[in-house]
């Protein structure tokens, strides 16, 4: 009976925003119905208590796109925030692409990208090429960005809102017991500080505050102090290639995505011009045991335009697949890789953290009235219906794509195929860049669903053709 | 079969020679069609070794450049892996490449003028060059190099003949199917119940049977099917669980407090 209670407040929320009050009342036996409409105010009044003589103190555990985005907005908000990194010149491992809307949104200033990518190559695993980017209009592109310069523009932005940045690793957290008072009881995070002054080994020391917002990655230390359950994830492997001046050139402005059993069984190649150099490399979430083997095909695939290139690094990470069970516990929410944001199909993350890491930190803000008032779980809640209302059509249509495309060579030839298409490429920009399921023409919508599939039956014919030789 | 009817092949010459000296006109026929029947029977074991017939002429070669170039490619990559990062990208001399070659492969596409039959283009010739590039770059993935793009697209290949090739064989499966059922299922209720075929178009009940039978030849036509269509349904549903997870305990905590 409880699923099918979270089943239809559920997808209530993906109706008009008629329908969430009435099936809130529901749920929240705290606010009366008539009050529906202003429920914000009841209950933080009813709930909360207003905090007397200090503000509402929030820790945020990272400091990536996530935990940047997140306390500048708390900062902004007038909340006293905690920014807890463990190191502030980290280079993390990353494909480094940000879509147009995140530069606006986020106000970054141009000289942070490194790259405007207008075009890019997808090559099926027959080799077929398709060049997409024709539709985008001059002010548009795929910007590349250094995760170290990204990162620490957000920190500092954040610390001049009036953030406190601490240079430390979170250790643990003691979550209040249950009972009366366990309302306004603080956490206790236990961390070690880095300073110059102590050394290496750092000291162990504790802050109490009222709530947390943990950004700390995918491997979030916060999301296993509340119990949040695992998730599945992909391996990203990727090798930084220097390539000759000439063959850098080729890559201007231009990313290449190679698809095929050979390279992924389940993801994709790629190969993304960074600052000075490329990043080429694979993921795979089944078979990660074979990444090197990928790698290296992916590397065959790419050979002619790479050759002569000399490997400057190599570095892996994980990409979550889907997010975790549970995203909040109480006063405290996971967001970011932490959460499980990444899409499926292109396993794009950064726009995603820092997003919901400002979603949450409003939504924290607004629950305390600026910090005056203590929040509750279900001021916490309001981000993650927020969050699940704006992007699950644009999840749920990659992880569709991905399901459809990324099952076997004749899915991924009629992808490639179907790439070609000059709408196709308008709809899947346009998407990517504003982060908006675009409703689209539904005319055109129907040749393309009959152009999609005539691509996969024709690939699938030949697919079937080719087992026969082999037999 | 090709090995039982290899074990026979010894029996009939001696038949052969007994049946040779009782019926003389018979035999000469008979010898006939036996004699090119061996050579076919002991050539059969090899005929199945060489993976049918002309078709695969043309693969055998490169079959067996293809198992050449990978116990000599292996050799070169293990070296280059224990080298490590600080090893350059460039090894192409050292690993044994084959690339895709063929005489109607030309820029990247295949050039329609040499699949010329009869006047116009034989299609059914472009599809099986493709299919046969498609194997190959499986079994050896090629680097894709800018100066020799792949520009070939499947739908230069006219609609009809893709249904001609593809369609129109498994439609007559499932149609034969279809026939088998409905005479066999018609047959099995009118002896059941009486209802003639015609009364039995009537009933709602038969209808919906109708339905089913259609419906089961259409998609189920393997018995792996039958798996792949329960997985299906769990894998579309699959994601949206996982999202959902996070509000199954909220009306968890929100029950409680009550």
């Amino acid at each position: 009976m409880t699923s099918s209670i979270a089943f239809k407040s559920f997808t209530g929320l993906r109706h008009s925003s008629a329908e969430p009050p009435k099936l809130h009342s529901q749920l929240h036996n705290i606010s009366p119905p008539n009050y529906c409409q202003r429920r914000l105010q009841i209950n933080a009044g009813i709930s909360s208590p207003k905090l007397q003589n200090r503000n509402l103190r929030v820790a945020v555990i990272g400091g990536g796109p996530a935990g940047g985005a997140a306390a500048e907005t708390l900062a902004k908000g007038g909340i006293e925030t905690y920014l807890i990194e463990r190191k502030l010149d980290n280079c993390k491992p990353c494909g480094g692409a940000i879509p147009l809307c995140m530069v606006g949104e986020f106000d970054l200033p141009l000289d942070i990208i490194d790259r405007k990518v207008t075009k890019m190559k997808m090559i099926s695993p027959s080799n077929i090429a398709v060049d997409i980017g024709q539709t985008l209009k001059p002010h548009e592109y795929i910007g590349m960005v250094r995760r170290e310069v990204l990162d620490s523009y957000l920190r500092e932005r954040a610390a001049s809102n009036g953030a406190n940045v601490i240079n430390g690793l979170f250790l643990k957290m003691d979550i209040p017991k249950g009972g009366r008072g366990s309302e306004t009881a603080p956490y206790v995070l236990h961390y070690t500080e880095y300073n110059g002054k102590v050394g290496g080994a750092g000291q162990k020391k504790t802050l109490e505050v009222d709530a947390v917002i943990g950004a700390d990655g995918a491997n979030s230390r916060v999301a296993k102090s509340i119990g949040a359950g695992d998730y599945d994830y992909a391996i990203a492997f990727q090798e930084r290639i220097k390539i000759p001046d000439d063959k850098m050139v080729y890559y201007e402005n231009l990313a290449e995505m190679y698809v095929g059993d050979d390279v992924s069984p389940d993801f994709y190649g790629w190969v993304f011009p960074k600052c000075d150099h490329v990043a080429v490399g694979t993921g795979t979430v089944t078979h990660k045991g074979d990444i090197k083997k990928f790698q290296l095909a992916t590397r065959n695939r790419a050979k002619d335009k790479i050759l002569g290139g000399k490997i400057i690094r190599v570095e892996a990470h994980p990409i979550p697949e889907h997010p975790r069970p549970r995203r909040l516990s109480d006063r405290v929410a996971l967001v970011g890789d932490a959460a499980g944001y990444v899409t499926k199909c292109s396993g794009e993350g950064i726009y995603f953290a820092a997003k919901s890491g400002r979603m949450c930190a409003e939504a924290i803000v607004e629950g305390s009235g600026n910090g005056k008032r203590m929040v509750d779980e279900s001021d916490l809640r309001k981000y993650l219906e927020k969050w699940d209302k704006t992007y699950w059509p644009t999840y749920k249509v990659l992880d569709v794509l991905q399901k459809v495309f990324y099952r076997s060579n004749p899915a991924r030839e009629a992808f490639v195929e179907m790439c070609a298409d000059e709408y196709v490429q308008k709809m899947t920009f346009d998407s990517y860049l504003y982060k908006k399921v675009v409703p689209g023409n539904p005319l055109d919508d129907l040749k393309l669903a009959f152009n999609t599939i005539g691509s996969l039956v024709r690939a699938n014919a030949l697919r079937k053709e080719m087992n026969k030789l082999s037999v | 079969m090709s090995i039982s009817m290899s074990f026979f092949s010894p029996p009939p010459p001696t038949h052969l020679l007994i049946s040779f000296s009782s019926k003389p006109h018979f035999t000469d026929k008979t010898i006939f069609f036996l004699r090119p029947a061996n050579p076919l029977l002991l050539s059969a074991p090899k005929v199945s070794t060489d993976n049918g017939a002309g078709i695969s002429a043309a693969i055998e070669e490169p079959k067996a450049e293809q198992k050449v170039a990978e116990p000599a490619g292996s050799a070169p990559e293990g070296e280059e892996s224990s080298l490590g990062s600080n090893g350059a990208v460039a090894d192409a001399g050292v690993k044994l490449e084959s690339k895709f070659v063929d005489p109607r492969w030309i820029g990247g596409t295949w050039d329609l003028t040499q699949f010329q039959k009869d006047g116009s283009t034989d299609w059914d010739a472009v599809i099986d060059a493709e299919v046969r590039r498609r194997k190959w770059l499986e079994g050896n993935p090629e680097s894709s190099s800018n100066d020799d793009p792949v520009v070939f697209d499947t739908s230069i290949i006219p609609w009809w003949a893709w249904i001609k090739r593809f369609h129109l064989p498994e439609a007559e499966r499932l149609n034969g199917r279809a026939a088998m059922i409905g005479f066999f299922m018609a047959y099995v209720v009118d002896s059941l119940t009486g209802v003639g075929l015609v009364d039995q178009m009537n009933n709602f009940f038969c209808k919906t049977l109708l339905f089913i039978a259609v419906a089961g030849v259409l998609l189920i036509r393997k018995n792996e099917d039958i798996e792949t269509l329960k997985k299906l349904l769990d894998e579309t549903t699959f994601y949206d669980k996982q999202w959902q997870a996070t509000w199954q305990d909220e009306t968890r905590s929100s029950s409680t407090a009550e």
